[in-house]
This record gives C-alpha cells, structure tokens and sequence, in this order.
C-alpha cells in the first residue's frame, strides 16, 4: 500500500486533540496515521513545540504531513517550529488554515483516500466552507 | 465515451459519521464524478465527507447516486452497496 499524508492535531487540550483524532480516524476508516500534540509538557493547556516536533516525526509515513493548528498561539508554535528547525523534521509539511474538528474529518478522510499532500491540505481547508444545517 | 449511471436505495437506518466517511473513500477511488441526492433534493459530491454529512440522511429516505464517468457503473454499484451496508453500523 502506498504511504498515506499523515496529520498533526496541535491543540491547547490533549483532550481535545485525542477526541479529534478518535474522531477523525474513525471516519478515515483508521488507514491514516494522525498524532496529536496537545497540552504543555508539564500538562496544562497550552502548547508545546517539542510535542508539535514528536507528533510531526510520528505521522510521517513518507507521504508528507498536514498539520491542524486549533486556535491562536497554537499556529504560532506551529510557525516557529517550521521557521526554527525545518531541516530536522521530515516533509514536506503543510499547515492548514481551517476549523478544527471539520478540517481534521476532511482531512482524514482524504488521506485515508490515498489523496496528495496537496488534496489533503485542500480537503481541510475547504471545511471551512461547509455547513452544518 | 463517458457512461452516465444512477441508482436510488432506501435507507433502513441513519447516515452516520463513519458510513458517510467510508462512501467519501470509495468515492474517490473512481475517476467519475460521483453525486448524492437525498429525496430528488440537491446532489453534493460524495468525495466530499462534510458535504455527505451535511446531506443528513436519515432511515426511510431515499438516496441517489449518480455518476458520470469511465467507471460510473462501479462507482454506483460500490456506493449503493455501501449505502445498503452503512445503515446497519451504529454511529
């Protein structure tokens, strides 16, 4: 089987991204590798770029990673993770600008597709636009 | 010569989250344009997992697959077995 994209969900709460990704490998059908980074290390709600830098090398399968930033500062540890040290993780790496738990379902179920690096990003940035009624 | 193909089924159960996630995959193993209507209403396309989710398909409602394409035949045919599939798994 050809590697999937794999995604990164970075929130303040791990709770919160591993709930996400419960949800989003369930739809995905579980083929698609998600890791999380949420939390400080120490546990408190926040964000943390070791665990954005640990949950980037995890979901590498050699097809690229989309990364989900859920709100604020989260993208901005996501930014300067990238603008850091972007030789020391794999890639390529997509940030993607779209709402958390609809993102990550789109993006699941893209990549779970066998969908590009590109058509993945694109899957979760048009979530986005969709409605819920 | 692109085929055009269509078939509607009746829902026995409701269309939850992990079945319209898994019409979303199969849909996109077909080079066809693959669309979903609820009850003769607006098609979305069923590559699209929000747009599937956000048909709210529910029991007792019928569902049709269109698609058009070099295999719309097997994109329908998988889709309704899906469909036929999808409303015995829970949530």
């Amino acid at each position: 089987m050809a590697a999937r994209v794999g995604i990164v969900l970075v929130s303040h709460s791990a709770a919160l991204a591993e709930g996400t990704a419960e949800l989003a490998g369930q739809v995905g059908g579980g083929t698609v590798t998600i890791a999380t980074a949420g939390g400080t290390d120490d546990g408190r709600l926040g964000t943390s770029i070791e665990k954005v830098s640990s949950a980037i090398r995890r979901a590498d399968t050699g097809a690229g990673v989309v990364i989900l930033p859920d709100l604020g500062s989260s993208v901005l540890t996501v930014r300067t993770l990238l603008a850091d040290e972007p030789d020391d993780l794999p890639g390529p790496l997509e940030v993607a600008d779209a709402p958390f738990v609809e993102g990550a379902v789109a993006a699941a179920v893209t990549a779970a597709a066998g969908g590009s690096l590109k058509a993945v990003l694109d899957a979760a940035q048009e979530a986005r636009n969709a409605r819920k009624l | 010569m692109p085929e055009n193909c269509e078939a509607t089924i009746t829902l026995t159960g409701d269309l939850h989250a992990r079945p319209a996630g898994a019409l979303s995959v199969a849909a996109a193993q077909f080079s066809s344009a693959v669309q979903l209507a609820v009850g003769g209403g607006a098609e979305v396309d069923a590559k699209s997992v929000l747009s599937v989710m956000q048909l709210g398909a529910s029991s007792g409602q019928e569902v049709t697959v269109r698609a058009v394409g070099p295999d719309a035949q097997e994109a329908v045919d998988t889709l309704i077995g899906i469909l036929s599939e999808a409303s015995k798994v829970g949530d």
